[in-house]
């Protein structure tokens, strides 16, 4: 069980620009993977097509044994309510719902918000957010927005979570906290993590990493390349 | 999704109010309007339908020519050169067989009542004032069974007219103009034999102007005597038990026999017309003001989507399915449609009421003399589904527009 991605390609503009070249790759149920790399390496639009809200030009993501690319609209956003947890760069909250509302929408688009209620609840006080039920997201700091849309993205307890530069735009103290929540989450409730991050420091506190090069995955065989 | 819309829009209040405001609008002056111009209509219908008849027979006019006499008092090969060929109405006109059509309308289910007339022209004089009126020979009993005449009568009863007796009843605006009162007797004369002493037993007021003025009824002998044409009828005027039903029965009718047969919409065609047009201008009128509500709303609407792209990337992402974020959006055009209904119509109420109250120069029959509104429910119904059609229109396009957005698009516009 797990993620297999299968000579994944994909291209963008009128002139077809290549940004992944054939990824051939595999993360394990489980594992904590951080997928690192240069700008314009491919990193994020990988993690956006191994997380469904992305089509490869061509090559195949299956999860959990299932071709994602062959589920109908419904089936694929039950899935991704059911199994995956997106954090964003920008936090990407709900402006006008409270922290907790914003922790339960997940939970809302299968009408049991008041069944998860004291989960999310249970997650805020985890991640140090006790006094912030009831408060906008305008009233939070930037890494207690980030901390709300972790918890949000665990409500459903999913198998995954898909994690773009989650410390992005968080100071290092924050990025910090954020990264180790994540680490517990994968630690504790063997969730799969799958993380963008330029930092070197984060990047190692997975339990590997995949860097990408120009559109590939970056083998023994091209470092050496890379360095002669 | 209907809690994230109503979050979504109080989130905005301004807008919201701003945009709420041009529904309320459209809908109080749907409303208002249509309640003013019903009420208008509803009063003259009321005249037309209830103060004469629902239907009405009368002799048709025939009008004669040279060709009328051919093969009459000639063969039809002689060739007759007129000094002055045959013109003009033939004689007065009357109903040939008045008591057929009488026995056939009482045994007619659909008919509470029918009541043969005698109309004609006369000139009343009193003193030195004389004047031209139209003067309805009625049987009383029959006559108060078709009409609403009698709920009009400011003195006496229609009834005393009795049966014979020269005895009559006049509009009170007439009795103005000739300085008459009640109980005095006056001169009426159709242009033949002497003037006729009559005794004025009542005074009605329909507030039509038109009829007030210039009508009096009396019992049929009575008039058919002073026009010298004993139990001729020129009219039968007919009461049904369904109004709806008096232009299809009339047409039934008009097969039966030479007689005109006419409904009272029929008969009175130039003033529905001008309802018709009244109510084309009401519903353009506030169709246009919704429309303007509308374009608010779409404007509004499209505002958000765009503002919110970033939550519509989240929402697909945890779950939400395009035709969710189509609802989210919809939803918000439908509830502002809902409140700015439910408020136009009670603030549309409330103007009726007020409109109600204010007094217009003329007395309109029943001691009225304020503005009639009409309080029809179909008003009320139409204005709601008006203003929550328009406004679920123009929230339709934007919230389409919204449902076909891909998440990794706006997140790649959004990190780029």
């Amino acid at each position: 069980m797990g993620i297999k991605m299968v000579n994944l390609r994909k291209s963008f503009g009128r002139i077809q620009t290549e940004v992944l070249r054939g990824i051939n790759e595999e993360i394990k149920s489980g594992e904590m993977v951080s997928i690192t790399g240069r700008s314009g390496s491919g990193k994020s639009t990988l993690l956006y097509i191994i997380s469904t809200l992305d089509k490869p030009s061509s090559g195949e993501v299956i999860i959990d044994g299932e071709n994602v690319s062959s589920l109908d609209s419904v089936r694929l956003h039950q899935f991704r309510n059911q199994n995956m947890g997106f954090v964003f760069q920008f936090h990407h909250l709900l402006p006008e719902l409270t922290a907790l509302e914003n922790i339960l929408m997940p939970a809302l688009k299968i009408n049991k918000n008041k069944a998860f209620e004291s989960r999310a609840r249970d997650l805020m006080l985890e991640f140090d957010l006790k006094d912030k039920f009831d408060h906008y997201p305008s009233e939070l700091s930037g890494g207690e927005q980030q901390r709300v849309a972790v918890a949000r993205a665990l409500i459903m307890s999913p198998k995954y979570i898909f994690a773009d530069e989650p410390t992005g735009n968080l100071d290092s103290i924050n990025g910090l906290a954020v990264m180790k929540f994540l680490q517990k989450i994968n630690i504790e409730l063997k969730t799969t993590v799958i993380f963008v991050t330029h930092d070197r420091e984060f990047s190692k506190m997975g339990h590997r990493q995949i860097t990408l090069v120009d559109g590939l995955v970056e083998t023994a065989e091209s470092i050496k390349l890379e360095k002669n | 999704m209907f809690f994230l819309a109503l979050r979504q829009l109080l989130s905005k209040k301004q807008q919201t109010l701003l945009t709420l405001l041009g529904i309320v609008l459209g809908t109080t002056a749907y409303v208002a309007i249509s309640g003013m111009m019903l009420g208008f209509q509803v009063f003259i219908i009321d005249q037309l339908v209830n103060n004469d008849a629902h239907i009405r027979i009368n002799a048709r006019e025939e009008i004669v020519s040279a060709d009328t006499f051919k093969d009459v008092f000639f063969k039809n090969d002689v060739f007759v050169n007129w000094v002055k060929p045959p013109s003009g109405r033939k004689d007065n006109a009357y109903i040939l067989s008045p008591q057929s059509w009488l026995d056939r309308l009482e045994s007619d289910p659909q008919v509470i009542a029918a009541s043969p007339q005698f109309v004609s022209q006369a000139i009343v004089n009193v003193g030195n004032i004389s004047t031209g009126v139209r003067l309805i020979g009625s049987i009383p009993e029959k006559q108060i069974k078709v009409s609403n005449i009698q709920k009009y009568m400011l003195k006496g009863k229609f009834t005393d007219i009795g049966t014979s007796g020269n005895r009559l009843v006049a509009g009170e605006d007439l009795l103005t103009k000739l300085g008459a009162t009640l109980n005095e007797t006056i001169l009426l004369t159709v242009g033949k034999g002497v003037p006729q002493p009559f005794k004025i037993v009542g005074v009605f007021k329909l507030g039509v102007r038109s009829i007030d003025e210039s009508t009096l009824f009396a019992s049929l002998t009575d008039v058919q005597n002073l026009n010298e044409t004993p139990s001729r009828v020129s009219d039968i005027a007919i009461r049904l038990f369904d109004v709806n039903l008096a232009k299809d029965l009339s047409l039934t009718w008009n097969l039966l026999g030479q007689e005109k047969v006419q409904s009272w919409d029929q008969a009175n065609e130039g003033i529905m017309s001008v309802f018709v047009t009244q109510d084309i201008v009401r519903n353009s009128m506030t169709i246009s003001i919704l429309i303007v509500a509308g374009f608010g709303i779409y404007n509004i609407l499209s505002l958000a989507v765009s503002h919110r792209r970033r939550e519509i990337a989240i929402l697909r992402s945890i779950g939400f399915e395009p035709s969710d974020i189509v609802k989210l959006f919809f939803t918000q055009g439908f509830i502002l449609g809902l409140i700015g209904g439910i408020v136009g119509i009670l603030l549309g109420l409330l103007t009726c009421y007020y409109i109600s109250t204010i007094e217009i120069s003329g007395n309109r029959g029943l001691g009225s003399n304020r503005m009639i509104v009409s309080y029809d429910w179909m008003i009320f119904v139409k204005a709601f589904f008006l203003a929550l059609l328009s406004s679920s229109l123009a929230g339709f396009l934007p919230s389409r527009a919204a449902g076909k957005m891909e998440p990794i698009d706006i997140i790649r516009s959004e990190d780029s």
